[in-house]
This record gives structure tokens, sequence and C-alpha cells, in this order.
């Protein structure tokens, strides 16, 4: 298959883009000086403690991590599934594939006790775990998702992109689900005991993923003042209508099989009507699902589909967000349960109730540095290689 | 003598001038100035130590930690014990701040330590131990009130045959390195 | 011309000085970093690492724990140098008191929760640089010196034993390293029960001060110790049994 597409770099003639670039540098420098903060004064600056032990920088992580593994699918698209209205994007999707990874490793490492010793965590491996196995699985993403990118900017390896293609498929599948295991294995919460987390977390992946795949091109095309290929926003929309549903279907499964199991209700009691009820129900389900899916189901409304993308996309994206949230701060949030059959009358570490979590503007400035520092480093990749096909910066996509 | 030949030879002069005055500031520097420890000599020759004290501390760490070895010599406990001054109120000073036997060294080669976000810069406080005899006096030069050092004391008399014949480089004053 | 006196003094100084230098080089070319176990091991005679002959474990005895008392967590805390910060979410909790009312009779309970030191440990499984360990005799650790912080340990913890230390630490004691970013849990007082075969954990010892003597400290692995004998006639029970992790503490009249 030969690429006949012209490619080029980020040439970027609106006014928005220095405003957005200064923007990201300025978040991420935020992020880098509430990390430094976070290291030096210790973890007590931060709403988490020793019940709520990963709190909103893990949401911002996972959702990055997932986001980026998702975001690849432009370019499986076209060179898996051939879909050649996926193609113009596919070198794109790569690079903030590979971007929203950095990013979200970024802010986990940021947050570690001892980020100092990150040479530790990456030279000293115990393979039980499975978050070893994620350290090689994010640096096998990226070193798979630069040799994907390369065989297509090469015109002579072009041949081997649809290999390249079911590969980093392959690798970002394994990838999501050892995102997913690493909530999945732990046998002592009951809320997280599920290998149901695994498929979920690959919905989850993909609905972020087409919804940042997707704002990121009609981002693009806004300042290029271009013509967008409308058959590609029509796919994408269908699309992320798709993995919304698979998301609240595995969403829906795993709670309703919880309220089978008798040692799951207070868990599941403190989700859907307890605590986290609000953060369940308004922003995973109904704005994260039932609204993106009215507004890219429903065409009667008029307005055009590049802004119904565009609402769906940051409308499923928050709804994914707040399901980590739930996932990762709600499965921290109840007691855990110790003596089955006894109530627990006093404790001097929270065996009875655990205060709520508030995030602290700490978390948030890591939280949003490390998006700014993906952004910026998908702008960086996007400015220097040729990325961009001349369809998506100057004129109609060459067939 | 034209203006760029004279430019090159200002340019000359400077840059010899800066030489001068770099190695002669160099040269006078005195290294760092390390407190001496207590007793005789420390677990091993100076020099080596100087040179293999970080192997030694890395590899009783693992021992210790992992396999509960507990009376091998190269402990940090042990340096701290022997290394630490006391203030003009008989306090002992950490022995990571400006100036003492860690620091003075680690700031002159701006090697970062990183033992004593963890560890005690300074030694316990004795404390009535019901099953250890306190030995404090055997062990230590001026009276000080710390823990004993009975571990090492019975390693100091394998030494003679762990070590080359103590080439004591301990003088009264303190013990002064110099940049060569 | 002939050497003074004067000359050869100096010559054999240099000379001295030479096979000093010579000898240190040896010396330190003897015990260099790799060759270090075996020097170290061959000179010093009185060496004593922990061996699985042994399982160190506790049982505790809910009857005679009493509602209110706190010796063993005093007791803790002094031996490691644990501070309160004032903040008790974020404080070191090594070992904490429960109370409980069983949900059918009403009858009230008191018990001390610490690290169980699990044969099958989840916090070992999911360590990713093996930074949580556990040692041959069945004490489960973190060695702090690669520990990076990540409290995926706390995560997996069923029983809540870990703590993050949330703030600088100053003032620690010499056998309880502690420091901020790392994760730490009871040790069984392993400074002590490896100096001294007679010592017993700090909890241990408190709580048979203050009378109640409810904890008791012993072999696991030895079916005539008191510990294996008490676990046996009081059919002391795993706390989340249904987990199968083999804990190393046991909780008597639970």
């Amino acid at each position: 298959m030969i690429d006949q597409a012209r490619y080029e770099t980020l040439a970027p003639r609106a006014f928005s883009y220095p405003l957005v670039l200064i923007a990201c540098v300025l978040l991420a420098g935020v992020g880098a000086y509430c990390a430094l903060t976070m290291e030096h004064a210790g973890h007590s600056i931060t709403g988490m403690n020793n019940h709520v032990v990963w709190g909103l920088p893990h949401v911002f992580a996972v959702s990055l991590i997932v986001a980026a593994s998702g975001a690849l699918n432009g370019a499986t698209m076209a060179s898996v599934f051939g879909l050649a209205h996926y193609k113009p994007v596919a070198r794109l999707s790569i690079a903030l594939a590979m971007s929203l990874l950095v990013g979200g490793l970024l802010v986990l490492v940021l947050d570690l006790g001892r980020p100092d010793r990150l040479i530790i965590a990456m030279t000293t491996y115990n393979f039980r775990s499975v978050f070893a196995w994620n350290i090689f699985l994010y640096n096998g993403f990226l070193i798979i998702g630069a040799w994907y990118l390369w065989m297509m900017m090469e015109r002579r390896f072009n041949q081997y992109v649809p290999l390249a293609g079911r590969v980093a498929l392959a690798w970002r599948i394994i990838l999501t689900t050892g995102t997913g295991c690493i909530f999945g294995f732990l046998v002592g919460r009951n809320a997280l005991d599920s290998a149901l987390l695994a498929p979920m977390f690959i919905a989850l992946s993909l609905v972020m993923g087409t919804a940042v795949l997707s704002l990121a091109i009609i981002a693009l095309n806004r300042w290029t003042a271009a013509i967008l290929n409308e058959q590609l926003i029509d796919s994408l929309s269908r699309l992320l209508v798709w993995f919304v549903l698979a998301l609240v279907y595995f969403s829906v499964v795993h709670h309703v099989t919880n309220l089978y199991v008798a040692e799951h209700h207070e868990i599941e009691r403190f989700t859907l009507v307890g605590r986290f009820s609000g953060v369940f129900w308004i922003a995973h389900i109904i704005i994260g699902a039932v609204l993106p899916i009215g507004i890219l189901v429903y065409k009667s409304i008029s307005i055009s589909m590049h802004i119904r993308l565009i609402i769906g996309s940051v409308l499923s994206l928050m709804g994914g967000a707040a399901l980590l949230y739930v996932v990762i701060i709600g499965s921290q949030s109840t007691p855990q349960s110790l003596f089955p059959g006894k109530t627990v009358l006093s404790s001097s570490f929270g065996d009875a109730d655990i205060p709520a979590y508030q995030a602290s503007i700490w978390e948030w400035g890591l939280g949003i540095g490390g998006v700014a520092f993906a952004l910026l480093l998908c702008l960086l990749l996007l400015r220097v290689l040729p990325l961009l096909p001349e369809s998506l910066t100057a004129t109609e996509p060459r067939q | 003598m034209s203006f760029g030949s004279s430019s090159r030879t200002v340019q000359g002069v400077l840059l010899l001038i800066g030489l001068i005055l770099g190695w002669s500031s160099m040269a006078g520097e005195p290294g760092p100035v390390i407190p001496k420890g207590k007793g005789e000599q420390c677990v091993a020759e100076t020099d080596f130590m100087r040179r293999n004290h970080m192997d030694l501390i890395v590899h009783q760490r693992d021992d210790t930690v992992i396999r509960g070895i507990r009376d091998e010599p190269f402990s940090l406990v042990e340096c701290v014990d022997c290394h630490v001054q006391l203030d003009e109120d008989n306090q002992a000073v950490r022995i990571d701040e400006e100036g003492q036997f860690c620091a003075s060294c680690h700031a002159y080669v701006a090697v970062k330590i990183d033992c004593f976000g963890c560890h005690a810069a300074v030694p316990d406080p004795v404390v009535p131990d019901p099953v250890v005899p306190d030995v404090a006096q055997q062990d230590s030069v001026d009276g000080s009130h710390w823990l004993p050092n009975k571990q090492l004391l019975a390693f100091k008399q394998t030494l003679p045959t762990a070590v080359p014949p103590a080439l004591s480089h301990h003088k009264n004053e303190a013990d002064t390195v110099r940049s060569e | 011309m002939k050497p003074t006196p004067s000359d050869q003094n100096k010559a054999v100084s240099a000379r001295r000085s030479f096979l000093q230098r010579l000898g240190l080089l040896g010396a330190a070319t003897a015990v260099a970093p790799a060759l270090l176990p075996a020097i170290s091991r061959a000179k010093v005679t009185a060496l004593k690492g922990v061996s699985d002959e042994q399982r160190w474990g506790l049982m505790i005895d809910t009857s005679k724990c009493a509602t209110g008392c706190d010796a063993c967590v005093r007791g803790c805390h002094d031996e490691h140098g644990i501070s309160s910060t004032g903040n008790e979410h974020t404080d070191a909790q090594w070992i904490r008191k429960i109370d409980l009312q069983d949900n059918l009779t009403g009858q009230e309970s008191s018990l001390p929760m610490m690290c169980q030191h699990c044969d099958s440990a989840p916090c070992v499984d999911v360590c990713p640089t093996g930074a949580s360990f556990k040692r041959a005799d069945g004490v489960v650790l973190v060695n702090k010196h690669t520990c990076i912080g990540c409290r995926y340990c706390m995560m997996a913890c069923p029983y809540k034993a870990r703590s993050f230390i949330h703030e600088p630490v100053t003032d620690q004691k010499s056998l309880a390293p502690r420091g901020q970013g790392t994760v730490e849990s009871c040790t069984l007082c392993v400074h002590r029960i490896d100096a001294d075969d007679d010592l017993q954990p700090a909890c241990a010892v408190s709580c048979t001060e203050e009378g109640h003597s409810a904890i008791l400290f012993g072999d696991l692995n030895d079916s005539e110790s008191d510990i294996s004998i008490a676990i046996a006639k009081h059919d002391a029970q795993q706390v989340r049994s249904d987990l199968n992790l083999n804990t190393g503490v046991r909780y008597a009249k639970l």
C-alpha cells in the first residue's frame, strides 16, 4: 500500500496557536512546580492519606494512559481495517498516542513518594507485579509506536505498515488489559476484585482515545483553516457512540454482578446510592453516556456534525474520567471489611468510617500539568515531523 | 600593531590571568575539613574507607535488611556513633549538617547523601538497656554518653588480619584532605 | 659520591612509604566491592542470618485484650520513634486497636491489627521493584532502599496495615529508619528479634508489662513452641481466612 498523500509539518496561521502553546507551557510549568512542592513537603499537603493512597493524580494519569491506547485507534482503522478515510490522520493518531502516554507516565512518576528513584523502577523488577509488567508494556508501546510511525513515514518501508499496525493493535489491547489488571488483581479490595475491569478499561480507552483524537483533528483543522474530511467526522462520531455503549455495558455488568455478591453489597450501596452516587450517575452515566449518545445520534438537533463531535467528545471524556474517579477513589473510600458478621465500634484508623477525599490544589496542578505536557509534546512532534496531510492543512484529501 | 592583534593580545593576557587565578585558587583550596572520629582508628584503613565506604555500607545494607545479618562491622549506625560531633551544649550535631563528618566531604565532591532522609543522623540517646550491659566507657574517648560499640570492638580484634597494618593517619587535629 | 646517612634514611623512608602504598593497593584490590561478601564473612566469625527454619509469628488472645487499652500501640510507637503529626489519616499506623461487636450475639471484643506477615503476601506480589519482600523467616518487610513510594502495596493489603510517610521525618531511632516518601509497616521488631533470641517485639512486651499478656510471640514452625501450642489449643483464626494468605498473625477467640 503506497501512501499517495503528501505530509507536512504543522504551520499554523491562526492566532490561537501561539496562545495554546503558551498556555500549555504555563500549565506544564505549574504542574512541575506542584510536583516539586509535593516532593519537598511530602504528600501530607495533598488530599491523599493512608486510606485513599491513590488520588486525583492517578485519575489523570490513568485517563491519559488509557486515552493514549485508544488514540492509536485512528492509525489502526487505516492500517489494519483498511479504512481509507482514516489514513490522513494515522500519523497524527500515533503521535498523539505516544504524547498522551508520556504525559500520563510523567504524572504517575511525579506522584511517587521517591520520584528521584525512577532508575530503581526501571532497573529492578519484580515479575510477579502487574505494575512491573506495565512498565514493560508502556515502554514497549512507545517503541512500537515509534517503529509504526517510521514505517509509515519512510516510503521504502510502507509495505510493513499493516504488520506494524497489527502489532500495535495487539500491544495496546494487552497494555490496556494490563492497566485494568492493576486494579482488577487487588484481592483485598471488594470494589476492585474483578477481572471485568480489564475489558472495561479497553472500552474506556477506546472512548477516551477516540474523543481526544476527534478533538485534536477538529482543533488542528481550525488552526489551519482547511476543509475537514466529513466522512472522517461521521465515522468518528459513530465509533464514539459504539464505544460509549460498550463502556456502559461493562460498567453495568460489573455492578449488577456485584449486587449478587453479599460481601460486595456495602461497596455497591456506596457507589450507587451513597457518597459516590453523584459522580457515578450524573457524571459517568448522564454526562458521560446519555448526553453524548443523544447529541451524536439525534440528528434532528440542528447543529453541525463538528460541534456535535466536539460536545460528544468533551462529555465522554468527562464521563470516562468520572468512571475512573469512582473506580480509583471510590474503591478506597469504603472501609475494608475485615471481620464479617461483626460491627466495628471504634478504631484508631478508620475501620468504621473513612472521611471524604478532597483533592488539593497541588494534585489538580500536577494532573492538569501532565495533560498540558502531553499536548505540548504532541504539538512539538507535529511541528518538527511531517505528520499532517495536506488534506488537513490545505486542501481536500488526495485519493 | 593593528587593532585586531592588540585585541587578541588583551584576550590572551586575560586568559592567562584567569588561568593563574583559577589554578591558584584551586591550589590554595584546603579541601574538606573532616572532624576526627572517636577511638584509635576506623573499621578499616582511612584511605580505604574514603574510597570504598559507600560499597561497604550498601553491601551491609542488603545483608541486614534482606538476610537479617546485624553483626557485621560496616554499619551506618556505627559510622554515626564514632564520627558524630558534640556542640557546646554536649548535644550531638547531625552528621549530615554542614561541616560535619559526612557533609564536609560530600559537599566538597558534590555528591548527594541519600542516607539520612531515613536513618538517624545522630546516635540514640542512651537509655538503660535491660539486656545488653552498658560498655560505653570502654569505647568512648571523652566519656561521651552514646551507645556502645561492642560489635565494632569485637570486630576490631579480628582486624590485623583483615586489613594491612594500620597506617594510622589519625592525628589529634582535624584530618584534612588536600586536593591534588 | 657516597650517600650520607640522611640520604639513606630518606631512601629507606621513601621505599617504606612506597611499600606501604603497595600494600594498601593490594588490600584495596583484595577488599574490592565484588569480593566483599567473601572477605567480611571470612573475617567476622559470629554471622547470623535469618533462615527458614523459623517462621516468626504472633498469636493474639482477644479475650485477654482489654477495650480502651493501647499499650501495644504506644510500645510500638516508642520503639520505632513514631510520633503523631496531628493528622490521624496520614500518621503512621503500624498497629491499631479495633473494638468489635458481634452482629448476632452483641458480644464486644477488642484486638490489635497490624501487618499479618502473610505467607502469600499480596503486597509482595504487587511491588514493582521487589522492595516489599518476605524474609526467609516469614517476616514481611519494606526495603526502603528500593521503595519508590508507589503505594501499590497499600492498595493490595487486605488489612490496611501499611502506612505511607507523608512528610519529612527527623529524630529517627538508630534501629528504626523511617523516611518521607516510602511505605512502612510492622516489622515484627526485626531489629530486636535478630539481635537476641530472648527479645520480643515491643507490642508483646508492652502488653505483658500492662498485665494482659494478650500478644504471644514465637516460632510457628516449631510445634513445641508456646505459640504453636496456644494456636492449637485455642484454634486461633486468620483474619480474612477466605483469602487463604496463611497469615503469621493468628487471633484466638475472635
